[in-house]
């Protein structure tokens, strides 16, 4: 997905003015990928399209002070990272230590070569069942690694506007990114498609 | 030479485009010759392309826009 320009200050002005067309065309354009973020961050349905409501609303409510200087997109999911993280509050998690950590680590040997290679994982994720298994190992990751990987790998946004989405650095992101993915690596490779 | 538990991190994080040439040389150089890492970096995009085929089974009923717009316009 390519990046897009700052929103035009005749649109911003538009929706300021809460003009119907403008407000269409931003819930047109945005609705569905957000609910299909907040889906794959583990919200069911009806609490993902309550979400997508509610980041709808708060940005109406906030218009006044988005100064247009990032894309709406960015601003739009910034609303729903946060929304998420209140409607998550308590769940939060130690970021220092990750029991995948050391999972990853036991693949090498002292010297950094594989003593337990990646297994050919291609049968299983061209097959008719690789969304639904897919689906089923993203529900096992803490909900910061889950947001990080859905962003970058089924939204497809670009690693600098996830960076200010989740108002994390690139090296943090990163960690997030690879947790996640050593993460789903372990659980689809358990599943006993592989072959080495 | 880089080790590969090095290129895993780094693919793993995304984190390559932002290394020196010389690291990023030396990364490509030993996919080239280490059939373990260059079927991880294989892995890494079918599951890209897999997991996108699995955002769409997140799709949601029909009429979402305008269910929301009928709620901000109230």
């Amino acid at each position: 997905m390519t990046a897009v320009p700052p929103l035009a200050a005749e649109f911003l002005e538009r929706l300021r003015r809460r003009d119907p067309e403008a407000l269409a065309g931003a819930v047109q354009e945005h609705a569905k990928p957000l609910f299909r973020a907040a889906r794959g961050m583990g919200f069911a349905a009806a609490d993902a399209e309550d979400l997508v409501q509610d980041v709808f609303t708060t940005f109406l409510e906030r218009l006044e002070a988005f100064e247009g200087r990032s894309q709406l997109r960015t601003w739009l999911f910034g609303i729903l990272h946060r929304k998420a993280m209140e409607r998550r509050r308590g769940l939060a998690v130690d970021e220092r230590t990750d029991p995948i950590d050391s999972v990853f680590e036991a693949r090498f040997d002292t010297r950094g070569h594989w003593v337990r290679p990646p297994a050919d994982l291609e049968r299983m994720l061209l097959s008719r069942e690789a969304g639904e298994r897919i689906r089923g190992c993203m529900e096992g990751l803490p909900a910061n690694q889950r947001e990080a990987f859905a962003l970058r790998e089924v939204e497809g946004l670009e690693t600098a506007e996830i960076c200010k989405i989740l108002d994390v650095t690139v090296t943090h992101f990163g960690v997030l990114l690879h947790r996640a993915r050593a993460r789903l690596r372990e659980c689809l490779e358990s599943q006993g498609w592989s072959h080495r | 030479m880089i080790s590969c538990r090095s290129v895993a991190e780094l693919l793993d994080a995304d984190l390559l485009h932002a290394q020196s040439w010389w690291k990023r040389a030396q990364v490509r150089l030993h996919l080239a010759m280490c059939g373990a890492c260059s079927r991880l970096a294989r892995q890494l995009e079918q599951l890209r392309a897999a997991a996108r085929g699995a955002g769409k089974g997140h799709e949601p009923d029909a009429g979402l826009e305008e269910r929301i717009l009928h709620k901000l316009r109230r």
